[in-house]
């Protein structure tokens, strides 16, 4: 009786503590995210390959925003049993979502505080990262990779 | 061409969908999957016992346990036990099983039956019960579960609902379902079982002594040593029903039966 209590109990509190505490990191997070990205929203970031005619680029130089992320035990909980059944793994999808715009807004950012006025060429790379312990088979975390050319116009 | 400011569109990758109302479908789901495939297993664990001779049965398993029975033959109150269960068995006529005995050490009092005609008794009970009635009818109780095939029926479900659903979640995050719903379709369902064993343990010791006095002995003894033991006895009673029910049904099946109740307790030998 009371072994079934720890064996239920146990991952009873960490499923309602991870969902409390990991949604509110969540809700906050898009807070956060929203704001950058309007405040941002001036500063070009375009996947062109070479800038259009009409800029007049005198400096140019290569600018990365990098995010890794993991998930927590509610999500990877969902996500097991979605993965039953098949379907939308939803609870990763909001946070390869924020990580992906995380990464954006970190190179937006460095390349606006470093004095340019666009990036050109913006390519976003995804990688898995294979965990320490069950022989590198499990997941630690997911890397996400923005990365693009930053341009400066000429006066 | 102008650079038009925008910010990113929401919704596009991110499903809007609130993660409760997810798992409750998912566990919904879960929870169905795990009656269909309770229900299967069970149906063909019925099936299956109905091609499974007790002759194959005790050669199969026979030899898996043989290497542990008999270890601690140290205990000179083994052969006694061993002797009683030999004549309890033998009131029961088309007894398929070439029955064994074997004295666990372990101090809290309890007896199973294994698969192939193995029963094991603990140190425990042969400590704690105060006659050879008493004792005979917790022998009689798991000769009936091996009578009703329980034991096999118990694996089988046991082995299915397990191995499914340990296939199906594959080791992931959902990994402690399957250990709970294996104990709680065991649990569930013993009960019925165990009324049955008890019966037939009841009339073997009828047909034994003449009479079952003492044969409620031991679960009367269950309540103060349940606040001796603690946890321990917590997992028995589990699945065992609780003592004062069964009691019930013992006294109910006497005289039903018009067996006496009365009688002279035969010692054990110490």
């Amino acid at each position: 009786m009371i072994e079934a209590a720890i064996n239920l109990g146990i991952p009873l509190v960490l499923l309602i503590g991870t969902y409390l505490i990991g949604s509110a990191i969540e809700r906050s997070h898009y807070r956060e995210i929203r704001i950058r990205e309007l405040r941002s929203r001036r500063f070009p970031t375009v996947n062109f390959r070479t800038p259009p005619k009409s800029w007049n680029v005198e400096d140019a130089e290569m600018v990365l925003g990098n995010v890794v992320i993991s998930i927590d035990y509610f999500k990877r909980f969902l996500a097991g049993l979605r993965m039953l059944f098949g379907g939308r793994v939803s609870s990763y999808e909001s946070l390869l979502d924020r990580a992906r715009r995380e990464a954006m807004l970190r190179m937006k950012e460095d390349a606006f505080e470093r004095g340019y006025n666009a990036v050109i060429n913006v390519r976003i790379e995804t990688s898995r990262l294979a965990s320490s312990n069950r022989k590198g088979e499990g997941t630690a975390g997911v890397e996400i990779l923005a990365f693009g050319t930053a341009v400066k116009f000429a006066k | 061409m102008e650079y038009q400011p925008r910010i990113p569109r929401e919704g596009i990758n991110v499903t809007d969908r609130h993660p409760l109302a997810e798992l409750v479908t998912l566990v919904a789901g879960i929870c169905l999957a795990v009656v269909v495939i309770a229900t299967a297993a069970f149906v063909l664990v019925e099936g299956l016992i109905r091609w499974i001779p007790p002759s194959f049965e005790s050669r199969v398993f026979g030899s898996l346990w043989s290497a542990d029975l008999g270890n601690d033959s140290d205990d000179p109150r083994l052969a006694a036990a061993a002797a009683l269960l030999e004549r309890l068995a033998s009131h029961w006529e088309e007894n398929p099983y070439p029955l064994q005995l074997a004295i666990l050490e372990e101090e809290s009092p309890n007896a199973f039956a294994v698969p192939g005609g193995a029963i094991y008794v603990t140190r425990g009970l042969l400590d704690s019960v105060a006659s050879e009635n008493e004792l005979a009818f917790v022998l009689g109780h798991e000769v009936g579960h091996f009578r009703n095939r329980d034991h096999l029926r118990g694996l089988g479900r046991g082995l299915i609902v397990s191995l499914t659903l340990s296939a199906l979640t594959g080791g992931s995050a959902a990994e402690s379902i399957p250990k709970l719903v294996t104990t709680i379709t065991q649990s569930g369902f013993a009960r019925e079982q165990e009324r049955d064993a008890d019966a037939f343990g009841l009339a073997l010791v009828e047909a034994e002594y003449g009479h079952v006095a003492g044969a409620d002995g031991f679960f009367r003894r269950l309540p103060d040593a349940e606040a001796d033991l603690g946890d321990e006895f917590a997992s028995y009673l589990a699945t065992h029903p609780v003592s004062e029910a069964r009691i019930e049904d013992l006294w109910h099946l006497a005289t039903e039966n018009r067996w006496s109740i009365t009688g002279e307790l035969t010692a054990l030998p110490r």
